[in-house]
């Protein structure tokens, strides 16, 4: 999990959530992962129930994993702000042209701020257990906000938010006449 | 770099504009028709039995060939306009056809077959009085000229001059006939008005004068008119005053005075006030005419004499009749008269010419059109059966310039409506709705009456529906049965009804001659006539249309105005343009003469645009007049304008309207008529919309466009023509306040200028006179980058003048005629149609006359899509709307939005109508015709089935994961 993805908060509990989805509850009849049993094809192997071969971890929080928790939780929360350079770097190399590379960088970089914007409250849940929640809370929003302004930023100088008055044009109804004329060459 | 991805940028934009009509699309929504005009002289081509060429030469200085059986063009040779190409007369003899053009200026002939031109002589100066072919033992072989001081003699192999002489003493006689019936001697007739007639005859061979005589006549005015030779060598005259016919022997020496006969002798009476009128004929230019001619005594009186030696005798009386005709096949010939039946028919018989018998079985009935003109001049087809007696056709040709083919009992071959060759002025109005669609509109339009009566009533109309539907698809199943060619879909005005998308409308067109037409736009049918009598040639019309036909039940309803220009009278036409038929309305008193016109966009409560008239003493009239009307115009009395142009006086003079219908001037510009002379004035059209408001520059700021509705465009000329001082000035001045907005000044041009004037833009045209050159300049007006009221435009408010841009080009041809193409909603692109004389109509994009187009080319004007400046305009081939559709003389295009913005319906008119559609953005709005609907659907339910199998497969494939 130390890799630069921010996302990586949010797939670890959306993947939780896939398998809550998948399955309300399942008895395992065999024993160990039947995964591992079929690779390893031991499904003759026969246990009593709720008998494990493994030793149960030890669950009990220590003072250590504290610190790594809280590490963890800023990991999430710096993720948009540490993508901004790349995101620089990006606009940068994909120039203002409108062809559809860049619309396609464009598109891609104001839809994961926004998209990470409205899943913040499953983000906020994984930091519930930080105990510098709301701080972290604010620079994840402020890192994503910044992302999507530079999105913004980029629509701009590709010419792509209505502006000017030239995109208003079109809405312009003609003006009413106000008098009414008509005559020509004596006859 | 740059050039090239810049030069390949604008063959990219060019690409786009390169539209042109593919070879499968020929004639499929354009149409032309050629037409002659009125004709003054026709022959039947008698050559040989089988013949069906009818040769007729015409007022518009044309000279052609129709098929007889058809009444379509074989060939046709269009000569100049005016005087110097006039057919002075024109001869047939057998293969050849000699026509005299221009005064005498040059003589052509022409084979008749393919109509190509046998020869071609420049005749000495000199104007022109007669010309006769002249035959040496049964065999025509000279054309004898007479001009007014001169005869000469050609060959007619080859045109060349055999000899030419002097005439004696043409100072004082008006030489005015040649005649030869193949002697020795060829005789020229000319007379000293109210004095005497002189004889010169001249020798065949040589020229010399034979001998030359002088007969008392003090009673002649014109040989042309009241004499003609009779029998062998016999003048006839006939003078109104006494009452009695002349002769005199021409071969003779010693008379010196014509022999008198009265025509009281002969039981006979002139009609009063009418010029008798003698007719002979010489069936064969070597030998003498025959002794039998008609004479007319009134407008419904013939008389076939007979003249054998000295004395005349009546063969046969026709009273009442109307037309009288000879004809020659072979060697017999024979006399066709047409005698009125009743009201609306007549019949015409035949009759042999030396003994004036009736010929049994050669009745033809001709009926006459209900609202058309009366029968001016009739001709004979004669020919010969296999039993060896005498059959015929017969053409009448009518007041209206009609010309009706007809043949035994009287079925109409054809007819050809040469009217249509000088079409001045024209609507296209749209068609109505089928009636089961105009039940459906009733429906909403009538007022609420209860809830179960409405269920009923759209259930009525449902059903109505439904039938209309079932009788559809019977009567495509019984069609289907029949043989394609039985089935024909005849387009008449029951039939009539407006298409999807309203493509196909009603042409209203007037002619110069008062003859009005209702032609389907689509087939270019006639569809309805209606010939309006009395009306002065060169009288000013103006057609404007009253109510269109999206006001169901109300009819619609076209108003023309007729200004007899002599007297200064008008009256209103008010006709339903869909069938022509004259209106019952009660027309409005015009005891005063009218000085101009204007439709106001205010309705009556029936639907009715109002139309103001004014005039000369400033005062309006308005149709249709009544309480209603009268209160809206009070109402809105003080925002209605008018001005009148004065082009003799170079006034330009602003009316406001009063309560009382009287007005008052506000503004009058006079511009020096000794300078300049107004040549026209044009305002923008009513129908015109304008979607977008401003353009877009290259920064993406908006350029406002300066949209005065109440804007005019003069055009000037200056009265000296001299080369170095001549100019054209253009004037926009606004029509409510006077105010002159701007005023340019080409130097050293000349006219005659055609403009266009639409939106914020003036395009005209004119002729360099310095560099020997036509050029167009257009003007475009700006308001500025701010719009100053965007809600409303007064003419009274507006403080700041517009920005003014303009730019000039060089146009490589001379043209006839501009306008520029219309649209629904004004989104499409403007073209212009540029008429030219070569016949071509050439859709030149208006892009290309933009005086923004820029000298070097920037960031900016790229981004605007700014065609670099270059001085000439390019012609490019694929740019002419009518591909080989030549329109000869085209003198007016008359453009039409329809049901789709990107179409717009052009008609040209001139001497041929040219109806066609153009694109100026391409087709954006319908599928090509060549559109591979195959193709689509087959990819489309190709992929719904893909889905479809790929769905099964991939829930089988699912189920069988599961089990596992």
């Amino acid at each position: 999990m130390s890799s630069p993805g921010g996302q990586g908060g949010g797939a670890l509990s959306t993947r939780g959530g896939a398998g809550a989805r998948r399955m309300k509850w399942a008895l395992e009849l065999s024993l160990g992962n039947t995964r591992r049993d079929r690779q390893g094809g031991q499904g003759d192997v026969m246990y009593p129930i709720g008998y494990s071969d493994k030793p149960v971890p030890d669950t009990s929080v220590q003072e250590t994993d504290r610190n790594l928790v809280e590490k963890r939780c800023w990991d999430v929360a710096l993720g948009p702000l540490k993508q901004i350079p790349m995101n620089l770097f990006i606009m940068y190399m994909s120039g203002n042209t409108i062809s559809i590379f860049p619309i396609m960088m464009v598109c891609m970089m104001a839809w994961r701020p926004i998209q990470a914007l409205m899943s913040i409250s499953a983000t906020f849940k994984l930091l519930e257990s930080s105990s510098q929640q709301w701080l972290q809370g604010l620079v994840y929003l402020v890192g994503n906000l910044l992302g999507a302004a530079l999105a913004i930023y980029k629509c701009q100088s590709m010419g792509l938010l209505p502006t000017h008055s030239s995109d208003w044009l079109a809405f312009i109804e003609p003006p009413q006449r106000m008098e009414i004329m008509g005559g020509g060459m004596v006859l | 770099m740059s050039w090239l991805k810049y030069g390949f940028a604008v063959f990219l934009y060019l690409l786009q504009y390169t539209d042109a009509v593919f070879e499968d699309q020929v004639g499929k929504f354009d149409w032309r028709q050629q037409y002659v005009g009125n004709v003054r002289f026709a022959f039947f081509d008698t050559h040989s039995q089988a013949s069906k060429k009818l040769l007729v030469a015409t007022e518009k200085n044309i000279f052609a060939s129709l098929n007889s059986r058809t009444g379509e063009l074989f060939w046709r040779h269009v000569d100049k306009t005016g005087p110097e190409g006039n057919i002075d007369t024109l001869l047939v003899h057998g293969q050849d056809a000699v026509v005299v053009v221009g005064n005498g200026r040059v003589m052509r002939c022409w084979e008749t077959n393919i109509g190509g031109l046998n020869w071609e002589v420049v005749l000495d100066t000199g104007s022109f009085q007669a010309a006769a072919f002249v035959g040496v033992q049964d065999f025509v072989k000279y054309v004898a000229v007479v001009k007014k001081s001169a005869i000469s003699f050609h060959y007619l192999s080859n045109g060349h001059q055999k000899w030419v002489e002097n005439l004696p003493d043409s100072d004082t006689v008006q030489y005015q006939t040649v005649y030869s019936d193949g002697q020795e001697e060829v005789l020229v007739l000319g007379v000293v008005p109210n004095s005497h007639i002189v004889v010169v005859a001249y020798n065949i061979e040589d020229g010399e004068i034979m001998k030359q005589i002088s007969v008392e006549a003090p009673w002649m005015s014109s040989l042309e008119e009241s004499c003609v030779v009779v029998g062998a060598g016999i003048l006839l005259c006939v003078d109104p005053i006494t009452v009695s016919l002349y002769t005199l022997p021409l071969y003779s020496d010693q008379r010196t005075e014509m022999n008198q006969i009265l025509l009281q002798s002969l039981d006979l009476d002139v009609a009063p006030g009418f010029q008798p009128v003698l007719t002979a004929t010489q069936p064969n230019p070597a030998r003498a005419p025959l002794t039998s001619f008609f004479l007319q005594l009134g407008p419904e009186h013939h008389l076939l004499l007979q003249l054998k030696d000295g004395i005349i005798t009546t063969l046969r009386d026709f009273k009442p009749s109307r037309l009288a005709a000879f004809a020659t096949s072979g060697e017999k010939t024979v006399a066709g008269v047409m005698t009125p039946k009743n009201e609306t028919a007549c019949s015409i018989n035949l009759f042999t010419v030396d003994t004036g018998r009736r010929l049994l079985d050669t009745t033809v009935i001709y009926h006459l059109e209900p609202n058309g003109g009366k029968p001016s001049k009739l001709y004979i087809q004669a020919f010969l059966k296999k039993d060896d007696s005498v059959g015929y056709r017969a053409m009448v040709q009518t007041e209206d310039f009609a010309l009706t083919f007809l043949q035994q009992p009287g079925r109409v071959v054809w007819s050809r409506e040469e009217a249509l060759a000088e079409v001045v002025t024209m609507e296209m109005v749209d068609l109505p709705l089928t009636g089961t669609q105009a039940e459906l509109e009733g429906e909403f339009g009538k007022k609420a009456d209860g809830l179960l009566a409405m269920v009923l009533k759209r259930l009525s109309s449902q059903l109505i529906l439904l039938q209309a539907w079932i009788a559809h698809l019977w009567k495509l199943f019984y069609d289907a049965r029949k043989p394609r060619n039985q089935v024909k879909n005849e387009i008449t005005i029951e039939t009539l009804s407006r298409d999807e998308f309203n493509l196909q409308k009603m042409m209203v067109m007037v002619t110069a001659s008062g003859k009005l037409f209702g032609i389907d736009s689509r087939s270019g049918s006639i569809l309805w006539k209606h010939y309006l009598e009395n009306i002065q040639p060169n009288s000013a019309f103006k057609l404007m249309v009253q109510r269109t036909t999206a006001h169901f039940p109300h009819p619609p309803q076209c108003t023309l105005l007729v200004k007899d220009k002599e007297t200064g009278l008008a009256s209103l036409h008010v006709f339903n343009p869909i069938f022509g038929k004259k209106s019952q309305i009660s027309l409005p008193a015009l005891p005063r003469p009218i000085l101009q016109s204007l439709l106001l966009p205010l309705m009556d409560q029936d639907y009715g645009k109002i139309l103001l008239l004014i005039d000369d003493q400033y005062k309006v009239t308005a149709f249709p007049s009544n309480k209603n009307v009268l209160q809206q115009l009070q109402e809105s009395a003080s925002s209605i304008y008018f001005y009148l142009v004065d082009s003799s006086q170079g006034r330009l003079s602003g009316f406001r309207l009063r309560k009382d219908l009287s007005t008052e001037l506000i503004w009058e510009v006079v511009i020096p008529a000794e300078v300049q002379k107004i040549v026209e004035v044009k305002g923008k059209r009513p129908n015109e919309h304008v979607h977008s408001q401003g353009r877009v520059m290259g920064d993406r700021s908006v350029l406002y466009k300066y949209l005065n509705p109440n804007l005019l465009a003069v055009v000037t000329e200056s009265t000296d023509t001299h080369q170095e001082r001549s100019f054209v000035g253009i004037f926009l001045i606004d029509g409510v306040t006077g105010r002159i907005i701007h005023e340019a000044v080409q130097r050293k041009a000349r006219g005659p200028v055609h403009f266009v004037h639409s939106e914020n833009w003036v395009v005209y045209e004119y002729w360099n006179i310095k560099a020997r050159r036509v050029e167009f300049s257009v003007l475009e007006l700006f308001e500025g980058m701010e719009l100053y009221n965007s809600t409303a435009f007064s003419s009274l408010d507006r403080p700041h003048p517009p920005q003014v841009l303009q730019q000039s080009y060089i146009f490589p041809s001379p043209i006839s005629t501009l306008e520029a193409t219309l649209t629904e909603k004004g989104i499409t692109s403007r073209h212009l149609l540029v008429g030219l004389p070569s016949g071509g109509i050439l859709s030149l994009p208006k892009m290309y006359l933009d005086p923004r187009r820029p000298e070097v080319i920037t960031e900016q004007s790229r981004e605007e899509n700014l065609i670099p400046y270059a001085p000439e305009l390019p012609i490019r081939t694929e740019w002419f709307v009518n591909y080989n559709q030549t329109v000869s003389r085209v003198r007016g295009i008359y453009t039409a939005p329809s049901g789709l913005e990107s179409t717009c319906l052009v008609v040209a008119y001139g001497l041929d109508i040219y109806q066609t559609r153009v694109y100026p953005s391409k087709q954006f709005d319908v599928l090509k015709d060549d559109y591979d609907y195959v193709l689509i659907s087959s990819v489309l339910l190709g992929l719904f089935f893909a889905t479809m199998i790929s769905k099964r497969l991939a829930e089988v494939k699912l189920l069988n994961r599961a089990w596992r």
